[in-house]
C-alpha cells in the first residue's frame, strides 16, 4: 500500500478533478466557459465514474462482480426523481403526467414526505441498505460467489426491471419519472443550475475516490485484499469474511445510490431502463476497461468509455456497438489489467519489451 | 360418438318439418315475393331457408341461385315476374329471355338481409363442391344457430364427405337442436352437447336456465344441471391438463436454451453470455433455410424445419468453437472477464444481425405439422407446435445423453468436468476437449433457436429474453449436469405457468427468482453438484 503522496495518478486525476470543478464556474459566460451541453455531459460523465468506483470497490477490492449495481443506481435515481416531483408539486401545483395518466389525483401514500430532502435521501440510503444487506447477508452467508452471485445478481436487478415496468406501482411504470421543475428552490435547466450540478458531480467525485483511496490504503483494505485472494485462509486466521464482505458490499451500493441521484437530475428523467441488465453489465465493462483493482482505472474507465459513447451515439449510433465488443475484447486480451497497464507501462517507467512481458505475465 | 345415434335423431326431428312442407314449392309464388314488400321478402328468405333444408333435389336445384342473387342484387324483376341478371334467365322456368320494360332490383333490408345470408349458406353446404366453401359456408351458419332450418345440419352431415366438417356440422346440430320444438328431443342435445366439454357449451346450457321449460319441466332441469356439472368437471380436468401441458413445453423450451449453457459452464467455469444469441442465429440459420429452399425446392418448404437441423446445429457450433479458440480459451482462468468478452460477443452479433437483416420479425412458414391441434377435453388443445417443441426437446436429451456417456468425446468431457490437470495429466488433449466441448455447447443453443422459431418472434434482440431464464435454470441445475438441468427446466417451468394466471407474469419471475436464492442458502451449488475440484 503506497501512501497516497506518493501515489501521483491518483493526486494527478484528483486534482484535474477539483481544478475543472472550479473552474466550470468561473469560466461560466466568459468566452472560455463550456456549453450548457458539455457542461451536462461532463456531470453526467461524473455521476458514472462514481459508479464505476462503486462497482471497482467491490470486484476489483473484493473480487465479487456484481451484474446487478444498476439496481442501487436506479434507487437513488427514483428517490431523487420523487423528491424533485414532490418538490415541483408544492411549487407549480401540477400533477406529474404518470399519476394522471392512471387517472390518480394525488399522490400515493407512500410519497409522503418526499417534498423534505433529508427525510428522501433517508428513504433511499434505508432502502438501499435493507436490499443491500439483506442480499448481501444471504448470499455470503451460504458462501455464493463468484460467476454464480454475478448471474444472481443479474437475474436481481431483471426482476426489478419488469417490477418498475408495471404502470400501477406509483412510480411512473414504463414512461419513467419526468418533468422536474424545480431542485431545492431553483429553477431546473438554467445554465447556473446545470453548472451547479456538474460542479456537485465533479465535488463527490473527487471525494468519493478520495474516501475510497483511504479505505482500501488502510489496514481494512489489506483485509479486502487478503478476502479476494485467499478468503480460506483469511477465515483459518481468524477473520471474519461474512462481515466484511458485507460492509464493503453495503458501502458500495450506497455509493452506487448516490451515483443515481446525482445522475438523474442532470438527464432530467428515470424510467426501467436503468435498470436493465445491460446498463448494469456495463458498469462492469468501464471498470474492466479501465483496470480493475485501481480507483483511477475505474475512473477513467467509466470517462473515457462514456465520452467515446456521447461522442459516437451522435456521430454515428450504429458503429457504437461494434466499438465497445471491441474495445473489451482488446482489453480483456491485451491488458488483462485493463488501460491503467498501459499507462503503467508508458507513463511511469520506460522498459523494455522483454519487461513488459513479464509485468503483463505477472499482472494475469 | 356413437354414429348410429345421429341418423335416429335427424330422422326423427325431420319427420314434422317434411310433412309440412311436403307439398311442391310454388315457384313462381316465391319469385312474386322475392319481389315484393320487405315483409314478403323475409317470408320468401325463411322459404328459400327451409328449400335448402327439406326440399327435394329438383326445388333445391332451382331455388340455390335466388339467395345470391337478390343479395348481389342481381335479380332483376319486371312485368313478367324476374330475371337473373347473371346469364339473362327467367327466375321462374330458366329459361333465356330479356328483362321487360323497366327492370328494378329490390334491395333487401337490415332485417333480411341476414335471413338470406343463411339461406345462401345453407345452400352452399348442402351443395358446394369443395369441402373450403361448405367449411366458409357453416361458420355463417354458426353465428346465428337459432335462425338454421330445423333438419338442414342433420341432412348436410349424412351427406358430409370430409370427416372434420362433418364432426363441426354434428356439434353445430346439437347446438342448434337445443331450440327444437320437442322437448325429448332436447334433452337428447342437451345430453350430446354435453359431451363436448368446454366454455362455449358450459354457456349454452347456463343459458337454458333462463328457459320457460327449466322451470316448468323436471326432466329437463334435471337433464341441464347434470350437463352443466358434466361439463365443469370436464373443464377443470381440461385446466389442469392445459396447465402441465403449457408447463412441459415452457420447460422443454428453457431446456434448449440452458442445456449448451450448462454444457460449456460445466466444463470450463465459463458463462456464455452470447448463448442467447446463438440462439437467435440458429433461428436465422433456420430462417434462411427456409429461403433457400422456397427459391431453390418449394415443394419440399414444408419440410425447412427437419432440413434445417444440422444446417443450425453446424453453424452456430463453428461459431462457437471459432469464439472458443480466438477469445475464450485466453480466459480460463479468469472466469468473470470471459464473462465480459461474451458479452462483447453478443453485443457484436446482435449488431451484426441487426445491421444484415434488419430489426424486424422474420415471416416464418408454419408446416402443417406444427399447425392445429387435437381438442382433448374441456379448453384443453393439444397443439402441435408445442409437442414440436416437446418433441425436439426429448430427442435433443436423448442424443446429448448419447454424447455425453456413450463416446470417447463425452468422456474425456466428463473427465475434463471433473478434474482438467488431472484430465491433463492421463494424456486427455484438455485443449481440443474444450473446443468441441464448446462447439457441441453452441450447437445445442442453434438447435433451441430453431425449435423456438415456429413458436416466438424471431429478431436480433430475442436471444436476451432467454439469457436470464437459462442462467435461473443452470444455477438452480447445478453445474453442467444433464440431470440438473432437465429438473430445473421442469420445475421453473411448471412454477412459471401455475402462477402466470394468478399472479402474472412479473410476480412469477420475481418468485422464482426468490425461491432459487432461498434454494441456494440449502444447497449453493445447486441440485446436482458435480464433485469436482473447480471452485
Amino acid at each position: 500500500m503506497t501512501s497516497i503522496g506518493k501515489d501521483r495518478p491518483f493526486l494527478a486525476l484528483v486534482l484535474a478533478l477539483v481544478v475543472v470543478a472550479v473552474a466550470m464556474p468561473l469560466l461560466a459566460g466568459t468566452p472560455f466557459g463550456l456549453s450548457r451541453y458539455l457542461t451536462n455531459a461532463i456531470g453526467q460523465l461524473a455521476a458514472f465514474a462514481v459508479l464505476a468506483l462503486s462497482l471497482d470497490l467491490i470486484w476489483g477490492y473484493l473480487g465479487i462482480l456484481s451484474l446487478g449495481h444498476g439496481l442501487f443506481f436506479a434507487i437513488g435515481g427514483y428517490v431523487i426523481a420523487m423528491y424533485l416531483l414532490k418538490h415541483s408539486f408544492e411549487v407549480t401545483g401540477t400533477v406529474p403526467d404518470f399519476l394522471q395518466f392512471m387517472g390518480w389525483k394525488e399522490f400515493p401514500f407512500y410519497w409522503a414526505g418526499f417534498d423534505f430532502f433529508p427525510y428522501a435521501l433517508f428513504v433511499a440510503i434505508a432502502v438501499t441498505g435493507l436490499i443491500a444487506g439483506l442480499f448481501g447477508y444471504v448470499s455470503f452467508r451460504s458462501r455464493v460467489g463468484g460467476v454464480y452471485f454475478a448471474i444472481i445478481t443479474q437475474a436481481l436487478v431483471y426482476v426489478a426491471m419488469l417490477l418498475m415496468f408495471r404502470n400501477d406501482t406509483g412510480f411512473g411504470g414504463n414512461n419513467g419519472m419526468t418533468g422536474f421543475a424545480v431542485a431545492f428552490g431553483w429553477p431546473m435547466g438554467t445554465s447556473g443550475m446545470i453548472t451547479a450540478l456538474s460542479v456537485a458531480s465533479l465535488l463527490v467525485l473527487a471525494a468519493v475516490l478520495l474516501g475510497c483511496r483511504l479505505l482500501v490504503g488502510s489496514r481494512f483494505g489489506a483485509l479486502m485484499l487478503a478476502t479476494r485472494d485467499d478468503e480460506t485462509r483469511l477465515r483459518t486466521l481468524g477473520y471474519e469474511t461474512l462481515r466484511l464482505k458485507l460492509g464493503v458490499w453495503c458501502l458500495s451500493a450506497l455509493i452506487a445510490m448516490l451515483a443515481g441521484m446525482l445522475y438523474v437530475p442532470q438527464v432530467g428523467i428515470i424510467n426501467p431502463r436503468v435498470l436493465s441488465p445491460e446498463l448494469s453489465l456495463e458498469i462492469a465493462v468501464w471498470v474492466a476497461i479501465g483496470g480493475r483493482g485501481h480507483l483511477v482505472g475505474a475512473v477513467i474507465g467509466a470517462l473515457l468509455v462514456n465520452a467515446v459513447k456521447f461522442w459516437l451515439s451522435f456521430a454515428a449510433p450504429e458503429v457504437w456497438p461494434f466499438i465497445l465488443s471491441g474495445l473489451i475484447v482488446l482489453v480483456v486480451l491485451v491488458f488483462p489489467n485493463g488501460l491503467i497497464d498501459l499507462a503503467k507501462l508508458r507513463l511511469v517507467r520506460p522498459m523494455g519489451a522483454r519487461r513488459m512481458a513479464a509485468e503483463l505475465e505477472e499482472a494475469r | 360418438m356413437k354414429h348410429w345415434f345421429l341418423p335416429l335423431i335427424a330422422g326423427l326431428l325431420a319427420a314434422l318439418p317434411i310433412a309440412a312442407v311436403a307439398a311442391p314449392v310454388d315457384r313462381a309464388g316465391l319469385v312474386a315475393k322475392l319481389c315484393g314488400d320487405a315483409g314478403q321478402m323475409g317470408e320468401a328468405g325463411t322459404a328459400l331457408a327451409s328449400i335448402a333444408a327439406t326440399g327435394d333435389d329438383a326445388d333445391r336445384t332451382w331455388a340455390a341461385a335466388l339467395p345470391r342473387a337478390a343479395i348481389d342484387r342481381k335479380l332483376a324483376c319486371d312485368e313478367a315476374g324476374a330475371v337473373l341478371t347473371e346469364g339473362g334467365l327467367d327466375a321462374v322456368t330458366r329459361a333465356p329471355r330479356e328483362a321487360q320494360g323497366t327492370p328494378r332490383s329490390p334491395l333487401l333490408s337490415l332485417k333480411n338481409r341476414p335471413v338470406f345470408e343463411l339461406a345462401d349458406a345453407a345452400f352452399a353446404l348442402r351443395t358446394a363442391p369443395n369441402a373450403g366453401q361448405r367449411a366458409a359456408a357453416l361458420k355463417i351458419l354458426e353465428r346465428r344457430p337459432a335462425l338454421i332450418p330445423e333438419g338442414l345440419l342433420e341432412r348436410a352431415a349424412q351427406a358430409e364427405a370430409d370427416a372434420g366438417l362433418k364432426a363441426q356440422i354434428e356439434n353445430l346440430a346439437q347446438s342448434a337442436a337445443l331450440n327444437a320444438s320437442d322437448p325429448a328431443a332436447r334433452i337428447r342435445a342437451i345430453g350430446r352437447v354435453a359431451e363436448n366439454t368446454n366454455r362455449r357449451t358450459l354457456t349454452q346450457l347456463t343459458a337454458l336456465k333462463n328457459d320457460p321449460a327449466y322451470g316448468a319441466d323436471a326432466g329437463f332441469r334435471q337433464a341441464v344441471d347434470a350437463g352443466i356439472s358434466r361439463v365443469e368437471r370436464g373443464i377443470a380436468i381440461g385446466d389442469v391438463m392445459a396447465t402441465l401441458y403449457n408447463g412441459l413445453s415452457f420447460a422443454s423450451i428453457l431446456f434448449m436454451a440452458a442445456i449448451g449453457l450448462a454444457i460449456i459452464f460445466g466444463l470450463m467455469g465459463v458463462i456464455n453470455l452470447a448463448q442467447g444469441e446463438l440462439i437467435m442465429i440458429g433461428a436465422y440459420v433456420t430462417w434462411l433455410v427456409q429461403q433457400g429452399l422456397r427459391s431453390v425446392a418449394p415443394g419440399l418448404l414444408d419440410w425447412y424445419l427437419i432440413l434445417a437441423i444440422p444446417a443450425a446445429f453446424l453453424v452456430t457450433a463453428a461459431i462457437g468453437i471459432a469464439l472458443e479458440a480466438a477469445l475464450l480459451r485466453h480466459l480460463y482462468k479468469r472466469p468473470l472477464m470471459s464473462l465480459l468478452a461474451t458479452w462483447a460477443v453478443s453485443l457484436f452479433l446482435v449488431n451484426l444481425v441487426r445491421v444484415i437483416f434488419g430489426t424486424q420479425n422474420l415471416q416464418f412458414e408454419t408446416p402443417f405439422y406444427v399447425t392445429g391441434g387435437v381438442p382433448v377435453i374441456g379448453d384443453f388443445i393439444f397443439t402441435w407446435n408445442r409437442m414440436f417443441a416437446i418433441l425436439f426437446a426429448v430427442v435433443t436429451l436423448a442424443l446429448t445423453w448419447l454424447v455425453v456417456r456413450k463416446t470417447p468425446l463425452g468422456l474425456n468431457i466428463r473427465a475434463v468436468t471433473q478434474n482438467r490437470d488431472m484430465a491433463a495429466c492421463i494424456g486427455i488433449p484438455t485443449r481440443r476437449v474444450d473446443m468441441m466441448a464448446f462447439g457441441l455447447g453452441s450447437g445445442l443453443a442453434g438447435l433451441a433457436g430453431l425449435a423456438l422459431s415456429p413458436i416466438y418472434s424471431v429478431n436480433p434482440q430475442m436471444g436476451q429474453n432467454f439469457i436470464i431464464d437459462s442462467f435461473m435454470v443452470v444455477v438452480l441445475g447445478g453445474v453442467g449436469t444433464i440431470a440438473g438441468t432437465v429438473v430445473a427446466a421442469l420445475g421453473i417451468g411448471q412454477i412459471n405457468v401455475l402462477i402466470e394466471p394468478l399472479w402474472g407474469a412479473v410476480a412469477a419471475k420475481v418468485i422464482v427468482l426468490l425461491m432459487i436464492i432461498g434454494f441456494l442458502q440449502w444447497r449453493p451449488e445447486g441440485l446436482f453438484a458435480v464433485k469436482g475440484r473447480r471452485k
